[in-house]
């Protein structure tokens, strides 16, 4: 189990992480969800004793990193997989890893077996690929089968058979019982590989909950085609109902529920083609709810003054 | 317990990381050559122009010094294997990945040290044993030689070594601080070689109190039987380049610990 105490870093002048609280429990993969820049990578690094926090503190199972006896025997990570030497071959790299936690040498070709990177063990780390280096980095992370795993943003880089593998993988690890903790930027990748998620935007915490709880609270929209839109906007706006985007094809409705917005239309006798209630994407409830807490967003159309 | 990670453990980690990658070897080859390449060339220059050479040269000359210049060479070869220990680990970004391992950064670098001091010691003391004994026996017959029997002689062999050895520890301690190649490798060029020609610019008086506190100089003072005018004896230059090397030492220690692993910034 990972337990976030309140904290708080600070890097000269930014606030990279604003009194974070929260823990991650073992059994279930939790999602780790903020935009770039949002603190992910920093809190990740606070719990690896990487860096000091400036207040607060992180543990894992009730002991600061840097207390740790054996680390890689209670904590596997991967951050960054490209943070290698490159003129070290992966089967060295693991050998040296496993050595200074005094885990026996025949896990490291158990470990580049199962990431399947057995075949190209003895090539230098600086020819692999992204893909490649992310396999051993996970190799890397699995070595002292710890209970506790951390990935920053594992998905990049992976083919679409890696990404399926890489899903399937956390699932497993959560099943035996592990506490996976992995991080994205992407709402739709923890939507399908995560159980429950933690939303940051801005170093401060936003959301937290399962995936559905997340949707379900999120406000619906409803796309009506109709024989005369002026008219029915302005009746919904007369109804407490808000107008998202008017086109030809028809209007984007949200406040109302279709059933009501029938009625309406029925009532001022306009004739209705089309009424499709939209639940809201998970990428779109990521959006809204960390919108203004994106730290590098472009601006839309120069609204704001 | 068996399972914890110790110093030991540590060591030998950064004993396989240090062998597997090729700089290394590339630095103890260059110190190789340079050490008894230069050592060969040098013994074999004064050989053959011994005759020539002025009473006073012939008087002052120190056969034992003279076949251990090629060591003040290997001294930079030295210095970038100790650099490139740490800073390669900031460049790849690998140091993360090295502290996760490794979290007690008191003990990693103990590690690194150990692997740093011994193989640069057995390195150093091989190569200027290998230089004196090969330089003794190419002046054999034409120009006095020194045998490794006298104890002056012999603490200079292996002062010479050591001199290499704790460089190596003082350019770590400088890619400890600095985290980049090129600037570590740079400020400890600048300190063997600029520093001694800024030197010169200074009043006579003042440069012979300055100049033999200079790196090189005390390395000058260490290989030789007999102290060097104006420099230190063998024993206190030892001491004196040992306090540099704590002194860097200390202040990329505490660094260390206090900043966050992070990749330059």
């Amino acid at each position: 189990m990972i337990k976030i105490d309140h904290l708080t870093k600070r890097y000269r002048d930014t606030l990279a992480v604003d009194d974070l609280d929260f823990e991650v429990k073992p059994g279930v993969v939790t999602g780790f969800l903020g935009p770039n820049g949002s603190g992910k990578s920093t809190t990740m690094r606070i719990i690896l004793g990487l860096d000091h926090p400036t207040k607060g503190q992180a543990t894992v199972n009730g002991t600061r990193y840097a207390e740790l006896k054996a680390p890689m025997r209670e904590v596997g990570a991967l951050l960054d997989a490209k943070a290698v030497h490159p003129g070290r071959t992966a089967r060295n790299h693991l050998r040296a890893l496993a050595t200074s936690n005094q885990i026996k040498k025949s896990r490291v070709d158990e470990v580049l077996e199962f990431v399947g990177i057995s075949a190209v063990a003895n090539k230098k780390v600086g020819t692999y690929s992204l893909g490649m280096s992310q396999r051993l980095g996970i190799a890397g992370a699995l070595l002292g089968d710890p209970g506790c795993l951390l990935f920053d943003e594992p998905v990049n880089g992976l083919d679409p058979e890696g990404i399926k593998w890489i899903r399937e993988f956390f699932r497993t690890l959560a099943n035996e019982g592990r506490t996976v903790f992995v991080s994205s930027h992407l709402m739709s990748e923890m939507a399908v590989s995560a159980d429950e998620i933690i939303v940051i935007g801005r170093g401060r915490f936003i959301t937290s909950g399962s995936v559905d709880d997340l949707t379900k609270n999120a406000e619906g929209t409803v796309l009506v085609r109709a024989s005369d839109h002026d008219k029915l906007a302005a009746l919904v706006t007369a109804n407490h109902g808000v107008v998202h985007d008017a086109t030809d094809e028809g209007l984007t409705i949200a406040g109302l529920s279709s059933d009501q917005i029938g009625q309406l239309s029925f009532d001022a006798g306009i004739t209705v083609y089309e009424l499709t209630p939209q639940r809201a994407s998970l990428e779109e409830v990521f959006m809204d709810l960390t919108a203004g807490a994106v730290e590098y967003g472009a601006q839309k159309g120069g609204s704001r003054a | 317990m068996t399972n914890e990670s110790t110093l030991l453990a540590t060591t030998k980690s950064e004993w396989l990381k240090f062998r597997s990658v090729r700089s290394s070897i590339m630095g103890v080859a260059v110190t190789v050559l340079l050490t008894i390449g230069l050592g060969v060339l040098i013994t074999t220059l004064v050989r053959t122009h011994w005759s020539q050479l002025s009473p006073l040269r012939i008087a002052t000359f120190d056969p034992v010094s003279s076949s251990l210049r090629g060591s003040l060479f290997a001294q930079f070869a030295v210095g970038v294997i100790g650099t490139l220990l740490v800073t390669s680990e900031y460049t790849s970004g690998s140091i993360c990945t090295t502290l996760t391992a490794v979290p007690n950064r008191f003990r990693l670098i103990g590690g690194k040290c150990i692997v740093l001091f011994v193989t640069m010691l057995i390195l150093g003391e091989f190569v200027c044993f290998a230089a004196f004994l090969i330089g003794q026996r190419i002046y054999l017959g034409v120009v006095p030689t020194a045998s490794i029997t006298n104890g002056a002689v012999l603490r200079s062999v292996i002062l010479a070594g050591l001199y290499l050895a704790l460089l190596a520890l003082f350019a770590f301690a400088l890619g400890l601080m600095l985290r980049q190649s090129a600037a570590a490798i740079s400020v400890f060029v600048s300190l063997l070689l600029i520093v001694p020609i800024i030197g010169l610019f200074f009043p006579q008086n003042w440069q012979n109190d300055f100049m033999r506190f200079e790196p090189s100089t005390l390395g000058v003072s260490m290989q030789s039987p007999f102290a060097p005018s104006n420099s230190f004896g063998a024993w206190s230059a030892t001491l004196i380049l040992l306090a540099y090397v704590t002194g860097a030492m200390a202040i990329a220690v505490v660094l260390f610990l206090r900043r966050d692993a992070g990749s330059n910034q």
